[in-house]
C-alpha cells in the first residue's frame, strides 16, 4: 500500500473518528459514517496534508480508500 | 394545566452530571459534600487573559464518553451534554431501544453554545480567509444542537428545544420539561443544561464587565458565595441531565424516583441588562410563583439552594429576597463555591444537587465561606454539611436580562 494511502488513513484516524484497525482499501466513507459535511471538512484537511487542490465534491460517500488514494496520487504526479 | 387544577409532580427517575468535580453524579455530590473547590489554578486556554483561571471538567475524554464517531464533530458543550444524558438514561433504567420515541421530549438549557468552536473558526477566517472555515462551524456553534444530538442518539422524536435565559437556562429547561409532562405532550422528557465557555473571549468579556473574581493569588478560594470578601464568580463548565416522568408511569415500571419536581416559577426583573434588581423584587416573583405552583407555603421550605454566584450584587440581592420570603431561616447553600459558575448549565446542576440533598437528607456546605457578609442575614451552611430530613427544597437561578427561574423540588 502506498505512502499516500497510509497518510490518508492516518488523517481519518487522528481527526475523523476512524479506528486504525477498521480501515482497509475497500472501506468507504459511508462505512466510516462520514456524511457530506464531514467530507467537506476531510477535503480541506487532505488538501493541507498533500498540498494539492481537491474540489468540495470530489470525495463521495461511496468512494473506497483505494480509490481516493489513487486520485490523490494522480494529483501529486500532476503537481 | 390551568391554575387551581392542583399540584403536578414530575418524577426524577434518572440523573447524570459532568462537572468540574468529576465525570458523574457521584463524584460531583461527594465533592460538594466535602466543600472542596474545583478551581485549582490557571487554565491553559486562558493564558494571558485578565483573569486566567477557571474550572474545567477534569480528565474528560470525549472519545471514551461519547464514542469516536461523534467526538470529533461535536463542540465540547454538546459532548458534555451527551455524556450527562448517557449517565441519566442509564440511571433511569429506560430502554431507548424500545420506548415510543414520539412521546419522548428533550429540553436543555444553554447560555451561549459553541464558543470554543466559534473562536477557533474565527481565527481561521482572519488568518486564512473564508474558505478555511469548517463546514461544521454552524452545527457546532448553534445553541440548540445539544437537544438535537440527544434526540439523534436515543430516537427521542417528541418536542425538542433549548431554552436560553442566560444563567437561568438550565432551570428554565427543567420547568419547561415539567410542563411538557403536565400538558400530556410527552411521557418522558430528558432535560437539563450544558455549557463549555471557558475560553478567552468569554472570560475576557466577563472580566471586562467586572463579573469575575480577581483572586488569582489563590483561585481555589476565589468563588466564595455570601462571603464579605467575595469579588465575582469563577467561570466554569459542565452539564447535568435529568430524566422526568409522571410519578404513576415511574411507579408502574418499578423505577427508582430520586426526587420530585413539584413547582416552577419564572419572572423578569424589568430592571437592567446585567445588574439584578437590588431588592430582588423580580426574583421574588419567581420564587413565589414556584411556591404557588406547588401549593407549598413558604414556611414549609426546608432548604434553599441559592443562585449564590459570589458576585457582590447577586448575593446581596438574593439574600434580601430569601430573608423576605422565608423568615423562618431555612438553611441556604450555594454549590458555586465548589464548582464555580457553569452559566447555562448551573440551574440544571443545582437542581440535581437539590434532588440529591432530598435523597440523602443532607445540605452540602458553601465552600470558601469564611466571613459571612454581615449584610447577609441568612443561615448559610458552612464548613460542615447539615444532616437531617428534608421535605422541600427551592432552587434559585437568575440570569442576565433579569430572567429569573425557580424550581421547587420535594422528596420522593
Amino acid at each position: 500500500m502506498s505512502d499516500v494511502y497510509a497518510r490518508f488513513v492516518d488523517l481519518l484516524v487522528t481527526g475523523f473518528g476512524a479506528e486504525a484497525g477498521e480501515v482497509s482499501e475497500s472501506t468507504t466513507f459511508m462505512d466510516l459514517e462520514l456524511d457530506s459535511l464531514a467530507l467537506v471538512e476531510l477535503t480541506m484537511a487532505a488538501q493541507q496534508e498533500f498540498g494539492v487542490p481537491i474540489g468540495d465534491d470530489e470525495l463521495r460517500a461511496e468512494d473506497t480508500m483505494a480509490h481516493v488514494a489513487k486520485v490523490i496520487e494522480a494529483k501529486l504526479v500532476e503537481v | 394545566m390551568a391554575a387551581g387544577e392542583g399540584r403536578f409532580d414530575a418524577a426524577i427517575t434518572g440523573l447524570g452530571m459532568v462537572t468540574p468535580a468529576g465525570n458523574g453524579a457521584s463524584p460531583t455530590w461527594e465533592r460538594l459534600c466535602a466543600a472542596e473547590a474545583t478551581c485549582a489554578g490557571p487554565v491553559a486556554a486562558l493564558e494571558g487573559g485578565e483573569v486566567a483561571f477557571g474550572a474545567r471538567v477534569p480528565d474528560f475524554d470525549p472519545v471514551a464518553a461519547i464514542g469516536r464517531r461523534k467526538a470529533w464533530r461535536l463542540d465540547r458543550h454538546n459532548q458534555l451534554a451527551l455524556a450527562a444524558a448517557a449517565e441519566a438514561l442509564a440511571d433511569s433504567g429506560l430502554d431507548p431501544a424500545t420506548w415510543d420515541g414520539a412521546r419522548v421530549g428533550v429540553v436543555l438549557g444553554v447560555g451561549l453554545g459553541g464558543a470554543a468552536t466559534w473562536e477557533t473558526q474565527h481565527r481561521k477566517l482572519l488568518e486564512h480567509g473564508p474558505e478555511s472555515i469548517s463546514p461544521m462551524l454552524i452545527p457546532m456553534l448553534v445553541c440548540n444542537m445539544s437537544a438535537g444530538h440527544i434526540a439523534m442518539e436515543y430516537g427521542a422524536m417528541g418536542p425538542n428545544l433549548v431554552t436560553a435565559t442566560a444563567c437561568s437556562s438550565g432551570t428554565t429547561a427543567i420547568g419547561t420539561a415539567r410542563d411538557l409532562l403536565r400538558s400530556g405532550a410527552c411521557d418522558v422528557v430528558v432535560t437539563g443544561g450544558t455549557e463549555a465557555c471557558v475560553v478567552p473571549s468569554i472570560a475576557g468579556g466577563f472580566a471586562r464587565m467586572g463579573a469575575l473574581s480577581r483572586h488569582s493569588a489563590d483561585p481555589a478560594v476565589a468563588s466564595r458565595p455570601f462571603d464579605v470578601h467575595r469579588d465575582g464568580f469563577v467561570l466554569a463548565e459542565g452539564s447535568a441531565v435529568l430524566v422526568l416522568e409522571r410519578p404513576e408511569d415511574a411507579r408502574a415500571r418499578g423505577a427508582r424516583v430520586r426526587a420530585l419536581v413539584s413547582g416552577y416559577g419564572a419572572s423578569a426583573d424589568a430592571h437592567n441588562p446585567t445588574a439584578p434588581d437590588p431588592e430582588g423584587r423580580g426574583a421574588e416573583l419567581a420564587v413565589r410563583a414556584a411556591l404557588r405552583d406547588a401549593g407549598v407555603a413558604p414556611q414549609e421550605v426546608a432548604h434553599v439552594n441559592a443562585h449564590g454566584t459570589s458576585t457582590p450584587l447577586n448575593d446581596a440581592a438574593e439574600a434580601r429576597l430569601i430573608r423576605r420570603v422565608f423568615p423562618h431561616q431555612p438553611p441556604v447553600t450555594s454549590v458555586k463555591g465548589v464548582l464555580g459558575h457553569t452559566l447555562g448549565a448551573a440551574g440544571a446542576i443545582e437542581a440535581a444537587a437539590a434532588a440529591l440533598s432530598l435523597e440523602h437528607s443532607f445540605v452540602p456546605p458553601t465552600a470558601n465561606l469564611e466571613s459571612q457578609d454581615p449584610e447577609i442575614d441568612l443561615d448559610v451552611v458552612r464548613k460542615e454539611g447539615r444532616e437531617g430530613p428534608l421535605s422541600t427544597v427551592v432552587s434559585n437561578s437568575f440570569g442576565f436580562g433579569g430572567q429569573n427561574a425557580v424550581l421547587l423540588l420535594s422528596k420522593a
